[in-house]
């Protein structure tokens, strides 16, 4: 296995950092007073659109892969070939597709078609929000284990995974909700598709990108040496959904493939701390006050509903200004009351239109109101999220083997090879039971 | 199973693999290092000292808009911008090859790492635990404690954010009151009528009763004086030098003065203007941030409130048989030129917008349209604002701000000096001396046959502008006639001789005509009931320019001074 990551990651890495050279801004073209004419560019930019079959194509590729990685996970558990498909899966969705469209920025597709009635959702993108949501229903997260090319990419740097404490890694996982929450909030306005806007690793599948982006991606890689998939855990939106899915899901990740004889060989095999070790019996007193705390924590979960809610909302004037029609009222008011120089094309542009300002302002502020009330959703959520994190923090959960957590384990197959029985089933320990 | 020897065999290859992988892992990432460390130098180079010579190198573009014959600054800006490209491309070179070559680095750093770790991989050895009860209650409580630290920082982190101030797109961007401002010629729009309230009953200019202040202007001019807030603004110039004065509205002071100079308006020859019209016979406009002004050789300058000068354009000294007089108006960050010139046939006549914070031209437009004095304004008709203009032969309509044009309609003739009103749904256009001629200004096209309503000729000025309630249009002669019409019926309702001359063209503020005289006498007259005098006060020196109605004062300029009337403390009308 350990040859096979070799060779891919020599395959991979000049791949992403090409990116980062060919990320230059392109060249503006020469001011010309002689009358020359630059010839016409037409030919030289406009890109051939892509044909249909291929993103039908694309679809069958990632349900294959899907129904592939749901068969190795549970039925071969083999990490050599989880990580060969994990190759494959970076090469077309990441390189060759170029991390478009993913089902992680197709959450933003799916809120948009709901609220923007004049938006059209190809059912190619909605195929590619759904199969991975129902793969993991029946089969856990499968698709974070060898279809994802962000957690692909992710995988193959995670050269020295530390242990997240897991009061740190509890506390961190609230960024994906408020991700989430952010994305669906921006999308629903038509203000932005921030997961796109801030995918930390098109620009590596592009070859181009922002240089700013290309840092956030190339700082994410250098932390998921020491950490393992810190995107997947602490960012990614769409693991959100997910983890909620695999908790339903009727089959999923097991570390042994019978029984779990408890000899803690698995304990430290997960880079992404997703393996629960069984449950001690809590001292008498431990427990009563923890009824005491879930009595109090599920009374005030309306309270931190209310007030992330209020704050949501409140946050409407600085998150409408991801509204382009926010901001350009916004510079045209500065730039009207001369409190900044220059004009911006943007604002050129309106004034060209020759539209009254007034209703570029009713624009905006009908816009800000539209945030005003998404920000009680987003917010409320957040509350949400915070408080249910919190109670089931206080409630015991009873475990008397060592599991794969149904919600955090990305299936990626690591801890199989580490147990006993793995290596019985294998007939690797036959040789050896007995033998010394 | 593997025998001793053979384990011997395999630790001994590994022990002299080991040190290979992790040589190899060094070598690559010391590679690396060294190469992100040139790629970042080129990086800092292209972004911050290529930026900063593109800089220049945008300055030097907008400069040389304003000495387009100068050879030397053109070569130095061809010669800048080869270096620009020259060296951007060499660094995007270099960064595409050093990208790759970090690429190279990075993959044998990790190979070698990959490597090594394989080779010292060991089966893991749980070590015994202690009270494994105790653990898991800790790290509960930790995890409730971070969820809850999670929370705070969630929380303190929007209530932030709420704290920074937005922008309320309800409110105006004026920062002072609408009885505050006097933008431009005749006032918010062009149309000479005033809103501010408490304007001063009583003054004589002899015995400086109700003058606050008076204070001598350095160059002539007969543009009417400007002010917003605390500043008031004026322009002067001779034959040789042009300037813009600031002055204080409370103490008078002269806060600033501001010369204009550009390449494109020097002569070789002394400027042939008409000593009626003078050097600085249009009025400037300021936003309440900057002040532009023009002069009668076609220099267009713009400052900051601090004197500041901002930019200066060359326009060409305009043909102008009198001396050119239109003035400037302003729609949003636009200053508007209404450059006509010469006759029809010259072809030489054009509106020109330029952007106020760059002096940089957005739009511009020829006009079919001799040369003419009249000044532009803007005002807006049903739900949109239009530049109206006045020339020889076309009343034309503008989209003031990409310079489109809306409507005209052929009704004027030569020599035409008052400037158009819109009143009362109304674009009123006077050809000096002939006629009035009134016009809906809801068509497209030529509407000559089809938008002008009615056209009056008795009692028509020669310079003074209309002035208008919405009900009423007052038009005043320059030998004294006052005439009134209805502007439903153009029924012309009654007509006062005066008894005096007039240049200055007619204000209302409230339910009075302000009419200021040649030699300084303000005829104040109601109007409700036919003509009604209230009052007359002298100033007692001789008066071009129309005054100006702002916080209760009323600024006029004499040939030499200018006069603040009114008072430090509000007064009752």
């Amino acid at each position: 296995m350990m040859r096979s990551s070799h060779v891919t990651i020599a395959l991979l890495f000049p791949l992403m950092l090409t990116g980062i050279a060919s990320a230059a801004e392109r060249f503006p073209p020469p001011e010309f007073e002689t009358g020359y004419e630059l010839p016409p560019v037409t030919n030289i930019t406009q890109a051939v659109p892509r044909g249909d079959i291929y993103e039908y194509l694309d679809v069958a590729v990632l349900a294959a892969a899907l129904a592939l990685s749901s068969y190795l996970v549970l039925k071969k558990r083999s990490r050599r070939w989880i990580y060969t498909l994990m190759i494959f899966s970076l090469l077309y969705f990441g390189f060759w597709r170029k991390g478009c469209v993913c089902p992680i920025g197709a959450i933003q597709n799916v809120v948009l078609s709901i609220f923007d009635e004049t938006y059209a959702m190809p059912i190619t993108v909605t195929l590619f929000f759904v199969l991975p949501l129902v793969f993991t229903l029946f089969f856990g997260r499968t698709f974070c284990a060898a279809v994802c090319p962000l957690g692909a990419m992710q995988d193959l740097v995670a050269l020295r995974p530390i242990s997240i404490p897991a009061w740190l890694e509890a506390g961190l996982r609230l960024f994906a909700y408020v991700y989430l929450a952010a994305a669906v909030l921006f999308a629903a306005t038509g203000s932005a598709f921030i997961i796109c806007r801030y995918d930390p690793f098109v620009s590596f599948f592009r070859l181009s990108g922002w240089f700013n982006i290309l840092v956030l991606g190339a700082c994410i890689l250098l932390i998921g040496v020491f950490v393992g998939r810190p995107y997947c855990r602490f960012l990614c939106p769409y693991g959100v959904i997910l983890r909620q899915l695999s908790r339903l899901s009727k089959r999923r990740v097991t570390i042994t493939p019978d029984e779990c004889i408890k000899c803690r060989l698995c304990e430290d095999s997960c880079p992404f701390g997703a393996i629960r070790e069984p449950t001690a019996e809590w001292p008498a007193g431990h427990y009563v006050k923890s009824k005491k705390r879930l009595g109090l924590l599920i009374a005030i979960l309306p309270v931190l509903i209310f007030v992330f809610g209020w704050l949501g909302s409140e946050l409407k004037g600085i998150a409408s200004r991801a509204h382009s029609t926010v901001r350009l009222a916004d510079r045209v008011h500065l730039e009207d009351a001369g409190r900044v120089e220059g004009t911006t094309n943007a604002s050129d542009a309106f004034r060209a239109t020759g539209k009254d300002v007034e209703q570029l302002n009713a624009e905006a502020s009908g816009i800000i109101a539209q945030f005003g009330t998404g920000g009680w959703v987003f917010g409320g959520f957040v509350g949400l999220v915070i408080g249910l994190t919190l109670i089931s923090l206080t409630v015991q959960r009873k475990r008397t083997d060592y599991e794969a957590d149904r919600g955090s384990c990305l299936a990626c197959g690591r801890c199989f090879e580490y147990c006993p029985r793995e290596n019985v089933r294998l007939k690797r320990l036959k040789e050896t039971v007995g033998g010394d | 199973m593997k025998s001793n020897s053979d384990n011997n065999t395999e630790s001994k290859s590994t022990s002299l693999r080991y040190p290979t992988a992790v040589r190899i892992a060094v070598v690559g990432g010391v590679f690396s290092v060294i190469v992100a460390a040139l790629l970042a130098v080129n990086y800092v180079q292209r972004t911050v000292f290529d930026e900063r010579r593109i800089a220049e190198l945008d300055r030097l573009k907008i400069e040389i808009l304003s000495r387009p014959n100068d050879e030397q600054l053109m070569g130095r800006i061809r010669q800048l911008d080869l270096e620009v490209r020259r060296d951007r491309i060499r660094r995007v070179d270099f960064s595409r090859k050093g990208g790759w070559l970090l690429a190279a680095g990075l993959v044998v750093m990790v190979v070698g790492i990959k490597w090594a770790d394989t080779l010292r991989r060991k089966l893991p050895h749980p070590e015994l635990r202690g009270d494994v009860r105790a653990e898991q209650v800790t790290e509960a409580t930790w995890a409730r404690r971070a969820v809850t630290a999670g929370l705070l920082l969630l929380g303190a982190s929007a209530l932030l954010l709420t704290l920074i101030p937005q922008v309320d797109f309800v409110k105006s961007s004026f920062e002072v009151g609408p009885d505050e401002v006097w933008p431009g010629f005749r006032g918010p729009g062009g149309v000479g009528v005033g809103v501010t309230t408490n304007v001063p009953v009583k003054w004589n200019g002899g015995t400086g009763e109700g003058i606050l202040w008076k204070k001598k202007v350095p160059l002539r001019g007969h543009n009417s004086p400007i002010a917003w807030g605390d500043r008031v603004f004026v322009s002067g110039a001779d034959a040789n030098e042009r300037q813009v004065y600031c002055f204080d509205a409370d103490s008078g002071d002269l806060l600033w003065r501001g010369g204009v100079e550009t390449e494109a308006g020097k002569t070789s020859e002394p400027l042939d203007v008409m000593e009626d019209t003078g050097f600085a016979a249009p009025t400037c406009v300021t936003d309440g941030k900057r002040v532009c002004a023009i002069f009668a050789n076609g220099d267009v300058g713009c400052f900051d409130y601090k004197g500041k000068q901002l930019w200066t354009r060359g326009l060409g000294v305009p043909e102008s048989a009198y001396g050119y007089a239109s003035s400037l108006a302003m729609y949003r960050n636009l200053v508007l030129i209404q450059y006509d010139q010469a006759t029809e046939e010259d072809e030489k006549s054009k509106m020109i917008a330029l952007n106020v914070l760059s002096g940089q031209t957005v739009w511009e437009t020829k006009r079919p349209v001799g040369g003419a004095w009249t000044s532009p304004i803007v005002d807006k008709v049903g739900g949109s604002e239009q530049l109206i203009t006045c020339g020889d032969p076309w009343v034309i309509a503008y989209n003031p701000a990409n310079g489109e044009e809306l409507w005209r309609a052929e009704c004027m003739g030569d020599d035409l000096a008052p400037s158009p009103i819109y009143a009362g749904g109304l674009v009123l256009a006077i050809e000096s001396n002939v006629k009035m001629v009134a016009i809906r200004p809801d068509g497209r096209g030529d509407v000559t046959k089809t938008h002008i309503l009615w056209m009056v000729e008795d009692g028509i000025p020669d310079i003074p502008s209309p002035v208008s309630n919405g009900e009423l249009v007052f038009l005043l002669t320059s030998d004294g006639t006052l005439t009134c019409y209805r502007l439903t019926d153009h029924a012309k309702l009654w007509e006062q001789d005066l008894g005096t001359g007039f240049n200055a063209s007619p204000t209302i503020v409230g339910n009075r005509l302000y009419l200021l005289s040649e030699k300084g006498v303000m005829i104040i007259a109601e109007f409700a009931e036919g003509y009604k005098e209230a009052a007359r006060y002298e100033l007692g020196e001789e008066c071009h320019a129309s005054p100006a109605f702002v916080s209760g004062r009323i600024y006029i300029r004499g040939l030499e001074n200018l006069y603040c009337i009114g008072s430090t403390a509000s007064q009752e009308p």
